[in-house]
């Protein structure tokens, strides 16, 4: 008995259970991962599974490794070199190529952000919230909550929100679905050359692994201040996170595929997918969707505008932190608040081609994603940068590997974009 | 902000030129990507990087060199060739055979690969700016880097926009964007970690004020900051240390060695010095604690024995004690060798042999009494003072309530133990305050 309390005082003492356990539970990685499954993710999967079954499903396992490749990259990183991923580039590359970079960052997730308040319009129309209330409160919410607010908590709040994604979950297993035939799919990769299922393929690759990410991911990495010895932790993170996020997708995916795609339902947004699963699969099923789509919405929307500012601002050299006044960090601030105003402005124009904005958000966001992969990969190849850290002759046929298919999947999806 | 230009700066860059001289001033954004080409129309190549020599004011540029020094060595061409610096540069007759290979010298650097696009610290303003460009003055003498180009307008010149960017603000906004220069006086560069020791031989930072420097750490990245750090001298170090946040101080002291580590803590605080080494690992703070003076380690021990939060932990017990009848003139005598080290000096406590707390004195009443006055003449014996065990809250009411800059703790005994100053109230305090 002696030896188990002092072997469990020794495991205290080392303090690395906690970090790790901290990791696992509310790291970078797996913040990061949360935000990604956003209004356009939770639409993506939906309409993945309702319009295609579980045809699709088998694109989650190579989507997962492509994910967990890249962000273990960012997160390497920002641990060996503390600096975030824009000033990397800045420093590496110029201010030329960063500028029209961080050009069309802005335009991608001004796209990404405007999709977000579409999710709060859209959630809260399912409760009977008309979206001139919902949108600007949801707006005002987010700014407050940055700017006055204490934001370490408010991510907090947001992240146990995410629990209820487990609710996604509980629901696929409530639903009984066939479990051998999901299996079967799963691991069968099945294609038809169809635009719609080759595009919805892309889709779900897109929101899953946005550029966005990468800057995220790797300031939040560099914020915590961890040594190169102890990147380990950030590894676990990344990977938990990364599983995380696809899970979750996945029974979003499965939801919809034994509940509309079964019964013939065809739905065109996140919310006629939630309407749609009250009379097969419950109300509660139905209100959970919803509200699991606002939190997604709403965390995504509160990271987003401030990710972007500090992106920019970093690669610039402009001051940027929220303990400053707004006439210490102009740029800072006035980002911020463009961001949001535009994002949620928009939504509130009457008549805004919605889906078709959307799209092209897309679009601008497979413009981007192949320039910052190959960006990532040269930096992370810069023995300047990244001393014995670089990548191995494994990692590298890995990486570049799957840097090449993501882009070649873009390069489609731009060009199929410009055709039509 | 102190972005401009200032006119003493400018007559002084100017100084360096003979008076009638025609003086030049060039950017590197300018000269990078020239043709490099002889007298005889000889063409060499083009201009991938300057490099500079550090002097005293402003760098000169030593040479070019011809391309990237990232992987293999570039050529190198010194900079005596050059004649004439136009649309192309010129360079003397015979150049393509005096070409070599790079070779830097210990006081040299590549401005390019070194210092565009990288942080710097602007010591004026204490704040770290990234460099858009770097201006140059062109003498008889060479070529003195003598500005660092922060603004939106160099960042503009770079992009190669200058000109729609300007018909831009001039047409809608009758609006020229301004120039935003910084002395490379004012400035410290933060090189790659391998060179930062290079450019810090010169270092300003000691300019800057400990607070302003703890912050311009906060913000450099985790290398950065620790070169910075190490670059400090120790009473600097000790400073900017105290300001710094407690994780911050943790992790740069866990990179020192026990030595370092308790020559800069021995300078700080008791109160401070105590609250940083209570944070440490246990193992590393006893290691720290064995190097430290014998005295300043006990009494930072007593003050470890002490939760952070209560007056025990808050207190300093480095302060001055007389017995009451001591006279003004011995106690200021001793006062002024002692003041230097103790933590506060605005008050002197008077107690008996047991320690027992009598009475204070301030150091106004000191200056005007009469130097033969005992202490027990002009003492106030209505002592407000702290258990050892009263908490936060207590001690930031008795603040409140007495506006006194520091309150004397006491045991249960009433013997005194220490004091608390308003500043260690505040570090306590002032994190949990919120926005």
């Amino acid at each position: 008995m002696d030896k188990i309390k002092q072997l469990w005082k020794k495991l205290l003492q080392t303090g690395l259970w906690k970090l790790g356990l901290f990791f696992a539970l509310i790291g970078p990685g797996v913040i990061t991962s949360n935000v990604d499954n956003d209004a356009g993710g939770i639409t993506t999967y939906s309409l993945a599974g309702a319009h295609y079954g579980f045809s699709l499903i088998w694109i989650l396992i190579p989507v997962t490794v492509a994910l967990i490749v890249i962000q273990e990259m960012c997160a390497r990183m920002g641990v060996v070199s503390g600096k975030g991923l824009s000033d990397l580039i800045r420093e590496r590359f110029g201010a030329k190529i960063t500028f029209y970079l961080m050009i069309i960052l802005l335009l991608a997730n001004l796209g990404n952000t405007l999709c977000e308040f579409a999710g709060v319009a859209a959630s809260m129309e399912i409760f009977g919230v008309s979206k001139y209330v919902s949108v600007p409160f949801g707006a005002f919410f987010v700014w407050w909550l940055v700017v006055k607010g204490n934001y370490k908590s408010v991510e907090k709040a947001f992240l146990l929100a995410c629990v209820f994604y487990l609710s996604y979950i509980v629901s696929g297993f409530l639903v009984q679905p066939n479990w051998s035939e999901i299996r079967a799919a799963s691991i069968t990769p099945t294609m038809n050359f169809d635009s719609g299922m080759l595009t919805m393929a892309i889709g779900i690759i897109g929101t899953t692994i946005a550029p966005w990410m990468q800057f995220y991911l790797q300031s939040s990495i560099v914020d915590k201040g961890l040594k190169a010895e102890s990147y380990k932790y950030a590894r676990m993170d990344v990977i938990f996170g990364s599983i995380t996020v696809n899970v979750v997708a996945f029974f979003i995916i499965m939801l919809c595929a034994v509940t509309l795609f079964h019964n013939g339902l065809k739905i065109e947004t996140a919310k006629d997918a939630a309407l749609a699963l009250a009379p097969l699969a419950g109300s509660y099923a139905s209100l959970l969707f919803a509200f699991g789509l606002l939190n997604a919405s709403l965390f995504a929307a509160s990271i987003l505008p401030l990710s972007t500012a500090y992106t920019i601002c970093e690669a610039f050299g402009w001051e940027s932190s929220l303990n400053t006044k707004f006439v210490e960090a102009p740029q800072f601030y006035g980002l911020y608040s463009l961001m949001i105003f535009l994002g949620a402005g928009i939504i509130l124009l009457p008549n805004v081609p919605l889906i078709a904005i959307m799209y092209y958000s897309q679009v601008i966001n497979g413009l981007l994603l192949p320039f910052v992969l190959i960006f990532m990969l040269l930096l992370i190849n810069d023995k300047r940068i990244m001393g014995k850290y670089v990548n191995g002759v494994l990692m590298n046929i890995i990486s570049w590997a799957t840097v090449v298919i993501l882009n070649g999947l873009s390069a489609a999806m731009v060009i199929s974009a410009f055709m039509n | 902000m102190n972005n401009d230009i200032g006119p003493n700066d400018e007559e002084e860059a100017g100084n360096m030129a003979i008076s009638g001289e025609p003086q030049v001033f060039l950017f590197l954004s300018e000269l990078l990507g020239k043709k490099i080409i002889e007298q005889t129309g000889k063409e060499l190549g083009r201009v991938f990087d300057i490099t500079a020599e550090f002097l005293e004011p402003y760098p000169l540029a030593t040479g070019l060199t011809l391309g990237s020094a990232q992987k293999e060595k570039p050529l190198f061409l010194s900079w005596e060739n050059v004649v004439e610096v136009e649309e192309n540069i010129i360079v003397a007759p015979g150049s393509a055979d005096k070409l070599i290979e790079l070779n830097l010298g210990a006081n040299e650097l590549l401005l390019r690969d070194d210092l565009l696009d990288k942080q710097i610290v602007d010591t004026d303003g204490a704040k770290i700016r990234r460099v858009n460009d770097l201006q140059f003055l062109e003498i008889m003498t060479g070529l003195h880097l003598v500005h660092v180009d922060v603004g939106f307008r160099g960042l503009i010149r770079r992009i190669g926009i200058t000109k729609a960017m300007d018909f831009i603000f001039q047409g809608l906004f009758d609006y020229q964007l301004p120039d935003q220069f910084i002395s490379w006086k004012l400035v410290q560069p933060l090189l790659s970690p391998d060179r930062l020791q290079l450019s810090i031989t010169q270092n300003r930072l000691s300019q800057i004020h400990p607070a302003d420097l703890a912050d311009i750490l906060e913000d450099l990245d985790i290398k950065q900051r620790k070169a910075v750090f190490q670059s400090l001298d120790v009473e600097t170090a000790a400073e900017t240390l105290e300001e710094t946040d407690p994780k911050i101080q943790v992790s740069l002291i866990n990179d020192l060695d026990s030595e370092e580590a308790s020559d800069i803590i021995e300078e700080m605080s008791l109160s401070e010095a105590a609250d940083l080494l209570g944070d440490l690992p246990k193992a590393k703070a006893e290691g720290i604690l064995n190097e430290m003076e014998q005295d300043i380690a006990e009494d930072v021990k007593e003050l470890l024995a002490h939760p952070e939060r209560e007056a025990g932990g808050m207190m300093t017990t480095s302060y001055v004690s007389f017995r009451p009848q001591m006279t003004v003139g011995e106690v200021m005598e001793i006062l002024r060798t002692e003041a230097a080290d103790v933590d506060i000096v605005y008050y002197v406590y008077i107690t008996d042999e047991q320690e027992h707390l009598l009475g204070v004195v301030t150091l106004r009443d000191l200056i005007l009494a009469d130097s033969g006055t005992t202490l027990e003449e002009i003492m106030d014996e209505r002592i407000i003072s702290l258990k050892l065990d009263d908490k936060d809250d207590t001690i930031a009411d008795h603040f409140a309530k007495y506006g006194l800059p520091a309150i004397p703790v006491v045991d249960d005994d009433d013997k005194m133990q220490g004091t608390v100053m308003f500043r260690n109230l505040l570090d306590v305090v002032a994190p949990h305050l919120g926005k």
